[in-house]
């Protein structure tokens, strides 16, 4: 453990999870760089029509 | 339909069915123009009160979507 | 955010990471696209998107989906396409192949003249380097780049193309030769706004071009036009004047010129140096094409013998027939092999009837009477190899012969002739006379004076003599602006290895062959041979384009780009480096579905109908290729049979090495099929090809359920054999073993392949360049009891990156790494966010509305379609409006920045803006209010654009007419908005979380660690819950301990108040400030807290069947791991032993799955067969759900004998217990026969129920299934959260779960509670309900209806019993303003009068 403690977080991923954990992470006072490398966030979520089990739409 | 155009007033809830057409703006798709949207925070603000009063005013239908 | 970014490199440790990170160009100003589209709609090239999973198209220019965030667009570029990179000039013929695919032949000219001048010209001499470096040679033949390059030259008049705008400038330039090189300096020098003027030997221009290449290959008509063209730039040419004879270099000099150009051309022949070379008759190739050319002469005749095998040779060939000699001989003293002519021109001369001998070589022109009469000859032979890798011609002795002849043309190469030195001094020449410059530069060795063309290089095509010319022009410049002449243009070799995949699905194509006029024709006079593409010839061609670079480069969309966000100069970013230092690293990356080609026996690489899950996903969507619309690849035709088979690319070692049960695919499976339905209607017939089926989450089971009765959805256990096509290509017959091992055909319409969840190659690579260990499964490691930390410290994962997961637990994995990391870096909390800087608020109460309405162009989104400058005089003519101004883009920075100094300036105290849609865009205006001091809630967003341009772009009156209304009713709202407040609370920092088990636990550590007080409250006089009870975790963890481990911490944490023995008995207030009296030993207290969390978990469910209690042997799962843990000896010495699942689950009236019995038995019949390996252990089944990794437990355990036998609900097996002895009947699933087995100790995995505590659900408000489990917030987004606000669940309280899964989640609801207890305090929304006590009549509607528990009644003071609502719990949904009778609740914001003026507004609308 370092000494010198950063009060920043990178989360590496923009898909749910990585998204959920930059907005908890961030309103929880650390400042969170998120890292996606495609052009926008929103992962696999974002390409499902509906999700299991109640069909509600995935976007 | 050519001789009269139905006149719509339509109530969308703004968390679903007005990203709904939002969505059929951004897909490009089309839709005749007589229509006229009214943004509600959601469905459960409807009032029979609005129903009447867009009638009231004219419109031919009115649409609540949520 | 960064996007486009991977970690390259991790230094530092936990608390202080250092972090590089490789940032990819996006090519697009990320600050100020407006993500409107336009480049994309002008951009030329299409690719599969990845998104649509390849079965829709994406432009280069693109952003993935039309809700993606960030909402800018990006520019896919790969290695520069090896067309424009072959070519010496680097014509960019990507771009231009792409725009007359487009049918953008203006637009394609102007790519071409932005480095050649001379497109039609190119486009019928050159050799096309281009076309050799084509890579659609792989699939057939190269595309005709030189070909469409004529095409758009043909189309376009190159005389009326634009010019460019010039800034003219003083200096004089002189330019020697009117050849390519010399056309192409003066071209760009005079767009550099020179005053340049050519001085030309011949009395025509075009050098070599002209009075090389013969009329019938290019029409001087085509010359003279692009000379034209060049000459309209101020280009003066000066004919008939050559240097060394009128003019010299000094003499140039004197007049003025600054720097001269030489591109005199190699016009001179070689000599074949035999004798009789000067007798009349015989005369050089290049002599003879310039004579002709000039029209000088205009016949032969009789024998005509031409000596040489380049273009030369055959252009005098078939000049030579033309002008009517009775027969042409081409002798070449190699093979047709060897000769250097281009293969379509040797072929042509061959078809108009001229010989070509091979082999041959002159020895001595033969003279009769002073001229030619034929010309003696050597027969040769190949033998070795000479330098250029020809084989050298050898003579073979003896062999000489006369070829009679009345013309001897040698055409053997050209020379430059160095006469143009004359009078002029200090330029250097090779032996060759070609004039020696600076590669870089073409400076001569006489400064200001450059070189170039076939006079520099030797003869070479014409287009590197353009290119030398262009490349001279640039050095001119230099020289006269007295910059370094080579800075930063040093030859650099492009990387030509990344391109755009060649499709897999291509079929290949004939090249297209531009039509031809007859020999007859050809030869009877110079006409043009070929006659160019037809239009659909030259769409065919372009087609075919691969685009390898994927961006092409043809700067359309920076045309089209009005947010001035796409300029040539973001065009040219540059990957980059950054550094991060971070104090925790989270790893979200995901998966990637698994990749089905190659297994040929699904058809997936050939046949159209059978597609992957993913891309189902996408044909299901509204938004997707098909538009929602459910149809059959192949022909578009409505499905009426749909099939499913799972676990493709899971559980599977032997195709694709991944053993893992993938977890989800069972599930979206059925999805997908219900939904199926739903789209196709009742009569679609849907099969599900399976293993097992595995549903085993919460609500999950019932869904299960749902499909197979009420949708009818067929669920097939068995193996598929093969998918084959039909005849007809639209339909699949699929052929499978069923249940009882027949072999079964049955006919589908679409088949589809529920691939599995794997790791790419690049996150193992970031794993190991990160030193964290991966499972097998190539998962990110982690551990039961720590379940989102990796190996290395301070480096936490979730999703489905640390196992294959769906949506929830991914969900709740994030929130618990957000945990874990804030555990870690608590002391730092809040050192690096920023604040924002208060605006004080301008008082408007009291004012009459002065209203300022906005309307947006979007670039031509919106003002392509609706007419803006009319709405926004209209906007001007509404009652209150004072100011209304239209904006090419209202949401780019600077129109926010002009827009505060408008309100300020203006005195506006209502904001309209008439653009886009609010749902996106309402934040950003409602900040620039806030800047200019307004209240944010005196604003009011119309939507213009998705509501009205976007779907009515074909009628643009009528939009225009709906933008006029929208606006209309907007300002009629606005003009009634009143500023809102939000109403402020804090937060008190003191949590209580509920029950003491692991999950309980878990949440209280983590939220002390974090510094808040917690009061861990349990009503037994222990802590630890169930896992008291449990012997192994399925990795094999001992629980005992690792429990006491995570007690004993609890206990020493000063932050943690431990409540043993005690009850909660109420529960007041609401987030922020809970009061609840807590009950132990007949004494109360009361704990004021802000947040609390549920983690009351569940208890076994005590059987009534298999004979329980009957004997001492039959016992519950967790009786058997007390016996483990006891190490009871008759473990070791019993014979057999049997486990029965399912035991009080999926039954009909508990239609759950208890989700960890499954594992927990394979766990224990494992530990079983380690104490007595000779033991037999069966597992009596309904279906095996080890998700995840834990299959491997499922493989161990079959792998080392253990009997796994399949029963069925209504065929469930039968425990008898006499006397000591238990009997297990059972029918054998694989034979169908009923089978008796003897064991001496039976364990029933028994279900996991709830407490269904009615009181407790109460006191927060919330809600159970009906199951028993509470029910969260939302089962994707918020599966660790009640929606009453400041209620958290994890554990078992919220579903059957094992112990990682419930330490996650309680990591996960204290990540949640600390969001909520670091802001100390919260604002409520300025959008909500409020009462007004006088007309209020105490029905109670809104109190009962409210789902967030916002109304109450006022417990005391003036208007007590009537109802209020709190502010902070309110979400403004309107529910209750529109039930309550009295009228006496109004929705701020969305106020009934505010709603009834914009009903009112309707009447001049619709």
């Amino acid at each position: 453990m370092s000494k010198d403690v950063i009060g920043s977080v990178m989360v590496v991923g923009g898909g749910i999870a990585g998204m959920q954990s930059a907005l908890d992470l961030a309103d929880s006072g650390y400042y969170v760089h998120l890292v996606e490398k495609s052009p926008s966030i929103g992962g696999a979520m974002s390409q499902l029509d509906k999700t299991f089990p109640t069909n509600d739409c995935a976007m | 339909m050519s001789e009269k155009e139905p006149k719509i007033l339509s109530f969308l809830c703004n968390w679903c069915s007005y990203g709904a057409a939002d969505l059929a703006g951004v897909s490009r798709m089309e839709y005749p123009s007589n229509i006229r949207v009214i943004r509600i925070p959601c469905t459960g603000r409807m009032s029979p009160k609005f129903i009447l009063a867009g009638l009231r005013q004219g419109a031919d239908a009115v649409w609540v979507s949520g | 955010m960064h996007t486009l970014s991977e970690v390259t490199e991790v230094s530092g440790t936990a608390g202080n990471f250092n972090v590089t990170l490789h940032e990819d160009a996006r090519y697009i100003d990320i600050n100020k696209c407006t993500g409107c589209g336009d480049c994309a709609a002008a951009c030329p090239v299409s690719l599969p998107s990845l998104f649509e999973q390849g079965l829709g198209e994406r432009k280069a220019t693109y952003r993935p989906y039309a809700q993606a965030v960030p909402g800018a667009y990006s520019i896919t570029k790969k290695d520069r396409s090896p067309c424009t990179n072959a070519c010496p000039d680097h014509v960019n013929a990507h771009a231009y192949v792409a725009l007359v695919a487009q049918k953008k032949y203006p637009e394609a000219l102007e790519v071409i003249k932005r480095t050649l001048p001379l497109p039609g010209v190119i486009g019928r001499v050159c050799p096309h380097p281009c076309e050799d470096a084509c890579r659609r040679q792989e699939v057939d033949a190269p595309v005709s780049i030189c070909t469409l390059k004529r095409f758009v030259a043909d189309q376009v008049d190159i005389e009326n193309s634009p010019i460019p705008e010039i800034t003219p400038r003083q200096e004089k330039v002189a330019v020697i030769g009117a050849g390519p090189a010399g056309l192409t300096a003066a071209y760009f020098l005079a767009i550099d706004g020179f005053q340049v003027t050519i001085f030309e030997a011949l009395p025509v221009g075009g050098g070599m071009l002209r009075v090389g290449i013969p009329d019938y290959r290019l029409p001087p008509a085509v010359l003279e036009k692009e000379i034209r063209a060049i000459q309209r730039l101020g280009v003066k040419i000066q004919y008939d004047t050559a240097l060394g004879r009128d003019i010299t270099v000094d003499s140039l000099m004197a007049d003025g010129f600054e720097s001269v150009y030489l591109a005199v051309g190699a016009h001179a022949s070689m000599k074949l140096n035999i004798p009789g070379e000067d007798t009349e008759g015989v005369i050089t190739g290049v002599r003879f094409l310039r004579e002709s050319a000039l029209y000088e002469r205009k016949q032969a005749s009789g024998h005509v013998v031409i000596v040489g095998g380049g273009d030369v040779a055959i252009d005098a060939a078939r000049s030579a027939t033309r002008m009517g000699a009775d027969n042409v001989t081409i002798l070449y003293r190699r093979t047709r092999a060897e000769m250097p002519a281009r293969n379509e021109e040797i072929e042509d001369a061959i078809e108009e009837g001229i010989h070509i001998d091979f082999l041959m070589a002159p020895q001595e022109v033969v003279a009769e009477n002073g001229k030619v009469s034929g010309l003696k000859c050597l027969r040769m032979e190949l033998g070795q190899p000479d330098e250029s890798g020809r084989r050298r011609p050898v003579p073979i002795e003896g062999s000489e012969f006369v070829v009679a002849c009345d013309m001897i043309i040698p055409a053997i190469g050209q020379r430059v002739n160095p006469a143009f030195l004359e009078g002029t001094s200090g330029i250097e020449l090779t032996k060759w006379n070609t004039i020696v410059t600076d590669t870089i530069s073409c400076e001569t060795s006489r400064s200001g004076v450059f070189a170039g063309g076939d006079a520099q290089s030797g003869p070479w095509i014409a287009i590197g003599a353009v290119a030398a010319g262009r490349r001279a022009a640039e050095s001119i410049r230099r020289y006269i602006d007295k910059e370094d002449l080579k800075q930063g243009r040093d030859p650099i070799e492009p990387p030509q290895k990344n391109f755009n995949p060649i499709p897999e699905k291509i079929e290949p194509q004939f090249r297209e062959q531009m039509a031809r006029i007859p020999v007859a024709e050809r030869v009877s006079g110079f006409t043009e041979v070929e006659k160019g593409f037809t239009e659909e010839q030259a769409l065919t061609e372009a087609g075919k384009c691969l685009n390898c670079m994927v961006c092409c480069e043809c700067f359309e969309c920076v045309k089209a780009c009005g947010a001035d966000a796409l300029t040539l100069a973001t065009h040219m970013d540059k990957p980059h480096s950054t550094e991060l230092n971070v104090g925790a690293i989270i790893l979200a990356p995901g998966f990637a579905p698994y990749d089905p080609s190659g297994l040929d026996f699904y058809g997936f690489d050939t046949l159209p109908n059978v597609v992957t899950s993913m891309q189902y996903e996408r044909m299901l969507s509204a938004s997707g290729p098909f538009g929602g619309h459910l149809v059959r690849p192949s022909d578009h035709q409505e499905p009426k049979k749909i099939g499913w088979i799972q676990c493709v690319g899971s559980r599977d070692q032997n195709k694709c090495n991944n053993s893992y049960c993938s977890s989800v695919c069972c599930m979206y499976a059925i999805k997908e099929a219900v939904i199926s339905k739903e789209h196709a209607g009742e009569d679609l017939e849907c099969a599900i090809f399976f293993m097992d089926m595995r549903t085993p989450g919460k609500e999950f089971e019932r869904f299960y359920e749902t499909a197979k009765g009420k949708h009818g959805i067929r669920f097939e256990r068995s193996r598929i054999h093969t998918i084959e096509q039909t005849d007809d290509g639209n339909q699949l017959t699929v052929r499978y073993f069923t249940e009882d091992g027949r072999l079964v055909d049955e006919i589908f319409d679409i088949m589809v392949l529920s691939i599995g969840l794997e790791t790419p190659p690049d996150l193992v690579d970031l794993a190991r360049r990160l030193d964290i260990d991966l499972t097998p499964g190539n998962f990110a490691r982690t551990d039961i009891f720590n379940p989102v930390a990796t190996s290395k410290d301070g480096i936490f994962v979730c999703g489905a990156f640390q196992g294959p997961k769906d949506i929830p637990q991914s969900v709740i994995d994030a929130s618990a790494a957000a945990s874990a990391a804030g555990e870690l870096l608590a002391t730092a909390r809040n050192t690096m966010t920023k604040t924002k800087e208060i605006i004080p608020e301008t008082n408007i109460v009291g004012e009459r509305p002065r209203i300022g309405v906005f309307v947006c162009k979007c670039g031509s989104n919106i003002a392509g379609v609706v007419d803006v400058p009319s709405v926004r005089e209209y906007a001007e003519s509404l009652p209150y409006v004072d100011y209304a101004a239209d904006n090419m883009y209202t949401c780019s920075q600077d129109t926010q920045d002009m827009m505060t100094q408008i309100i300020k300036e203006q005195h506006l105290n209502r904001v309209v803006v008439a653009a886009c849609t609010p749902k996106t865009h309402e934040p950003l205006f409602q900040e620039t209010l806030v800047n200019a001091g307004l209240n944010k809630y005196l604003f009011e967003m119309t939507n213009i654009r998705n509501q009205d341009s976007w779907v009515h772009k074909n009628n643009p009156e009528l939009a225009t007419e709906k933008a006029k209304d929208l606006i209309r009713m907007a300002v009629a709202k606005v003009a009634l908005m009143e500023p809102l407040v939000e109403t402020e609370l804090s937060i008190n920092q003191t949590a209580m979380v509920l029950g003491g088990g692991i999950a309980g636990m878990t949440a209280a550590q983590s939220l002390a660690v974090q510094g808040y007080e917690t009061h861990l409250i349990e009503r037994n006089d222990y802590l630890g819950g169930q896992a008291v009870n449990l012997f192994h975790t399925s990795q094999g963890d001992k629980v005992q301990e690792k429990l006491a481990d995570v007690i004993r911490t609890v206990e020493a944490n000063d932050n943690i108040k431990i409540h043993l023995n005690t009850e909660l008995t109420h529960v007041d207030g609401f987030v922020g400030n809970f009061v609840s009296t807590l009950a132990s030993g007949g004494q109360s207290e009361e704990l004021e807290h802000g947040i609390a969390v549920l983690a009351t978990g569940a208890t076994p469910y005590i059987p009534t069947e298999y004979a329980y209690g009957q004997a001492p042997n039959i016992l519950t799962s967790l009786e058997l791991d007390q016996k483990l843990i006891a190490d009871d000896p008759m473990l070791k010495t019993m014979n057999a032993a049997a486990f029965i699942q399912c035991v009080g689950s999926r039954e009909p009236d508990r239609p759950y799955c208890s989700r960890v019995c499954c594992t927990h038995s394979i766990e224990n019949a494992l530990e079983l067969k380690k104490r007595n390996p000779d033991m037999n252990v069966y597992i009596l089944y309904r279906d095996i759900r080890t998700y995840g990794e834990k299959e491997y437990l499922y493989k161990a355990a079959r792998e080392q004998g253990v009997i796994f036998i399949r029963y069925s609900l209504n065929n469930k097996p039968v425990v008898s217990a006499t006397g000591g002895a238990i009997t297990l009947k059972v029918t054998d699933h694989v034979l169908g026969l009923p089978v008796e087995l003897s064991v001496d100790m039976v364990t029933l995995a028994t279900a996991i129920i709830p407490y269904a505590d009615e009181k407790l659900a109460n006191f927060f408000k919330v809600p159970m299934n009906e199951d028993g489990f509470f029910i969260e917030k939302h089962a994707k987004l918020g599966p660790s959260e009640f929606a009453t606000d400041g209620a958290f669940l994890c554990g078992m309280a919220h579903y059957p779960k094992p112990i990682d899964e419930s330490i996650a989640q309680a990591k996960a609801a204290s990540s949640r509670a600390v969001t909520l207890l670091s802001q100390k305090t919260i604002f409520s929304s300025g959008t909500i309900a409020q009462v007004d006590p006088m007309k209020c009549a105490a029905c109670g509607v809104c109190v009962s209806i409210c789902p967030y528990s916002a109304p109450s009644f006022a417990a005391e003071g003036r208007f007590a019993g009537k109802a209020e609502i709190n502010p902070v719990l309110c979400k403004g949904c309107g529910l209750c303003v529109a039930s309550c009778r009295s009228g006496a609740i109004h929705l701020k914001g969305f106020d009934t009068d505010q709603i009834f003026s914009q009903i009112f507004e309707l009447d001049a609308a619709v």
